[in-house]
């Protein structure tokens, strides 16, 4: 049942789409803005109806829903704005409302990493790119640059193929989540929680402090050996870790509070250093290659005669080219 | 389930999943809506960074839902790759600016070498 409704919400918002793109006066515009947001609201509604069976987070959901609107919104606006600037303008509302719900989402370090690389970093490269292409004033060319960006190519296979993807998409909303899997996720969470604690010992000390303060050091797995401190989790989310004590010559366990757990942006740390290090190093090689790159693609130096050039572009040649074998 | 644990280890509440993975469709969609139906050729590459805003999304919304990071260090690499992807992408656009000075990517879609 639910599906065929959100395939028609997805219809809606289609229709809407399309009448959008296409080329129209101002006054048929809000109302085909209404009819396509409102498309965009049924989609969002069914998709938060589909999922409540437990008590919600109305706060959460109600801020999240917001954010949705505002980043769908603006992203209509990026592909149906005629000009190209207020396009790229609209694309940095996307990406800083999407990084609003990565932080909804408890992702607070990609979130502002997010605004810092889009927004600051690719937009900016964007704006540029776009001002260094921008016609001048008295070129010929100057309404052509209008007119390309005012008129849609194909908007109803565009939209339709949108359609498409979209509807294929949403089938995994609505399919059910497996039951009981939570449980196991969040253990094996908690646990790599504080295994990766513990693979940060001075952390970890300091973080045991803060339940007893006359701890002096960890003890080590086995006695008299350096390495990887002991620590168990526990069932209840706590952690038992074993400490020594001033005074006391034998190590005794101490048990840390699930409040101690590490924040999210250590686990990511963590996660980029020891599950994932070649990665990051490749990651490093594919923005040097990408940077040596664009110098080389960019300072290349096209030989084309003035005339050929106004050709390719469409415009009339300043003079006839010769003809062969005229007198 | 409810135990006392901080919020990255607890799942998200169903209605918020719900709601990022349907925009992170959404905006695939009008990524790709927009990558056919524009001819500015740095519009297309930006519909292009639009569908990469709606991976992330579905990226960052498993991530809470298994608790588990990895899904956020995706979309670290994913930033790192979108960032390789604009540079060249756009040093790509410049280039062939200065062959036709033009952005529309209509004048590019005869392929011969006259280009006539």
């Amino acid at each position: 049942m639910v599906p065929i409704l959100y395939y028609a919400a997805c219809a809606v918002a289609s229709v809407g789409l399309l009448l959008l793109i296409k080329p129209r006066g101002s006054r048929r515009r809000v109302g085909v803005s209404i009819l396509g947001l409102a498309g965009v609201a049924w989609i969002l509604v069914l998709a938060a109806r589909s999922a409540t069976a437990d008590a919600p987070g109305l706060v959460g959901v109600g801020c999240m829903a917001l954010c949705a609107f505002v980043a769908i919104a603006a992203a209509v606006r990026v592909i149906t704005h005629p000009r190209p600037v207020f396009s790229a303008l609209y694309f940095v509302l996307v990406v800083v409302s999407s990084a609003a719900m990565y932080v909804l989402l408890s992702a607070e370090f990609v979130a502002f990493s997010l605004i810092i690389v889009y927004a600051g970093a690719i937009l900016i490269t964007y704006l540029f790119v776009l001002m260094l292409a921008q016609q001048a004033p008295g070129d010929t060319q100057g309404a052509d640059a209008i007119g390309y960006d005012r008129i849609p190519r194909e908007p109803a296979g565009a939209v339709f193929a949108g359609f498409v993807i979209v509807a294929a998409l949403g089938g995994s909303i609505f399919s059910p989540a497996p039951a009981g899997g939570n449980v196991l996720d969040q253990r094996a969470a908690i646990r790599q929680g504080w295994m990766d604690l513990a693979t940060m010992p001075k952390f970890l000390l300091a973080r045991a402090r803060t339940v007893d303060p006359t701890v002096t050091a960890l003890a080590p797995r086995v006695a008299g050996a350096e390495g990887t401190p002991s620590i168990e989790p526990q069932i209840d989310g706590s952690a038992r870790v074993m400490v020594l004590r001033a005074g006391a010559p034998t190590a005794i366990a101490l048990s840390l509070p699930p409040s101690l757990l590490p924040d999210n942006t250590s686990r990511v740390g963590m996660a980029l250093v020891t599950r994932f290090p070649v990665s990051l190093e490749l990651a490093g090689v594919i923005l040097l290659m990408a940077m040596l790159g664009a110098v080389v693609l960019a300072r290349r130096q096209i030989e084309l005669a003035d005339d050929e050039r106004r050709a390719h572009a469409g415009l009339p040649r300043h003079a006839e080219p010769p003809v062969e074998g005229a007198p | 389930m409810n135990l006392p644990v901080p919020v990255p280890f607890t799942p998200a509440a169903p209605a918020e999943l719900s709601i990022a993975l349907a925009v992170s469709a959404l905006l695939f969609g009008l990524g790709i809506v927009g990558f056919l139906s524009r001819r500015n050729m740095i519009i297309m590459f930006l519909c292009t960074e639009l569908m990469f805003q709606g991976a992330a999304l579905a990226m960052i919304a498993f991530a809470r839902q298994y608790m588990d990071v990895s899904g956020q260090v995706f979309v670290i690499f994913i930033l790192t790759v979108a960032a390789a992807e604009a540079a060249l992408a756009l040093a790509l656009v410049v280039l062939l600016y200065r062959c036709r000075e033009t952005l529309n990517s209509e004048a590019w879609s005869d392929l011969g070498e006259g280009g006539a």
